[in-house]
């Protein structure tokens, strides 16, 4: 079994959890945010903010991916997969 | 992120080119992920043309849909240009009945269909249920392909029972199946069900060549596209000179042809093409033939050279 050598150990769950929230905070600078951690690479958002007002489900899960978006780009990305995203309004 | 300008204005383009696209992994045809096969499954009950991209097929566009629109998954649904989502939120949209707006469909009325099951085939169906779990299902998609299985029993579906046997059947299916007759004949390899859908448009498109204006076209050079629909084992013992063996890679390349494209088709006698006729007669193509009686009929009249089998 071939072993990969890692020049940096993978950031810790705990540590990409506060990474989402702090770039959703800082796209959407209103928003209290919740990040459960899931399996390795997978995730639980749930979002308050007086943004998504007037917006559907769509766009308003666009504008949470739009903001974390370089956490999910590329190969060994931190963020596989958002399992489940919660929206709310104020 | 920001996506590459090459790479966004191809993007714009394919969201351009047709009224409905779907950026997947595989496909249509052929999907290559559970989500862009769920994805495909729908659209085809719905639609009997749509766009689909193969993300697979180029790494920079695989990046660039996910960054261009704000969505990190694959499948993608765009209609008129604009992001719908992708299979989750497809699938809530067909059972919340709002994909038809979406897609410019009327809302189907759903009503439990009429449907007759003949003496042969109940009996017929009554002998595969008692070895089959769960009832019939049957399915009619967006161009008319008719389905029929034994499985669990789903969800979302209307159940019925005709002549005995207990048949399932999804809503849309259900709003393309009144008057329907379904029809057994007994064959040695066991029965053969023959679907009448007074529903189905009719394919006046396919015509008939007789094996002499098949043999006068090919002796005048002319241009046409000949297709052997028959398995590569039957093709061994017999072929039609310049005729190309139907594969799944050639029918996705046939259907990107132009629609005026001449097609013709044989088959042993003349079913098998006639149904790849119909199919591609149903996807817009307009000079559409089968060849009538098949490679029989050419060894016969035309060509004695030519094995019998």
């Amino acid at each position: 079994m071939a072993l990969k050598i890692l020049s940096s150990p993978p950031p810790e769950p705990e540590e990409i959890a506060r990474d989402l929230a702090a770039a959703i905070s800082k796209a959407l600078p209103d928003a209290s945010v919740d990040v459960q951690i899931g399996s390795p690479g997978h995730f639980e958002l749930a979002v308050t903010s007086s943004a998504f007002a007037g917006l559907n489900r769509v766009k308003q899960q666009q504008t949470v991916y739009a903001a974390i978006a370089h956490l999910m780009a590329g190969d060994s990305a931190p963020v596989h997969a958002i399992d489940r995203m919660t929206i709310r309004t104020p | 992120m920001q996506v590459e300008p090459a790479t966004r204005s191809r993007i714009e383009g394919l969201i351009a080119s047709e009224r409905v696209v779907v950026f997947m992994k595989g496909v249509r045809g052929a999907p290559q992920c559970g989500f862009s096969a769920t994805v495909c499954r729908i659209l085809d009950g719905l639609l009997p043309e749509y766009a689909t991209v193969n993300v697979l097929a180029d790494p920079a566009l695989r990046d660039g849909i996910k960054a261009f629109s704000s969505w990190p998954t694959i499948p993608q649904l765009y209609v008129n240009g604009e992001f719908v989502g992708g299979c989750d939120i497809l699938q809530e949209m067909l059972a919340d009945g709002s994909l038809f707006e979406t897609l410019g469909l009327p809302k189907p009325e759903i009503a439990v269909p009429n449907i007759t099951i003949s003496d042969a085939a109940a009996q017929a169906l009554r002998l595969l249920a008692s070895r089959s779990a769960g009832p019939l299902h049957l399915s009619i998609d967006a161009q008319f392909q008719h389905g029929i299985y034994f499985g669990p029993s789903e969800p979302g579906v209307l159940s019925l029972t005709v002549s005995g046997i207990a048949v399932e059947i999804d809503p849309l299916s259900a709003a393309r199946a009144n008057g329907l007759t379904l029809d057994a004949e007994a064959r040695a390899e066991g029965p053969a069900f023959k679907i009448d859908n007074p529903n189905a448009p009719k394919n006046a498109e396919v015509r008939q060549m007789s094996v002499t204006e098949l043999a006068q076209r090919i002796a005048a050079s002319e241009r046409l596209g000949l297709f052997d629909v028959r398995t590569p084992d039957e093709r061994a013992i017999a072929h039609i000179e310049g005729a190309r063996l139907l594969d799944s890679n050639l029918v996705e390349r046939l259907e990107r042809l132009d629609k005026g494209a001449l097609l013709v088709f044989h088959c042993h006698h003349g079913g098998r093409s006639q149904r790849a006729a119909e199919h591609f007669a149903a996807l817009g193509f307009t000079n559409v033939w089968n060849v009538a009686g098949g490679i029989d009929a050419w060894s016969q009249e035309i060509d004695p050279n030519v094995p019998r089998y």
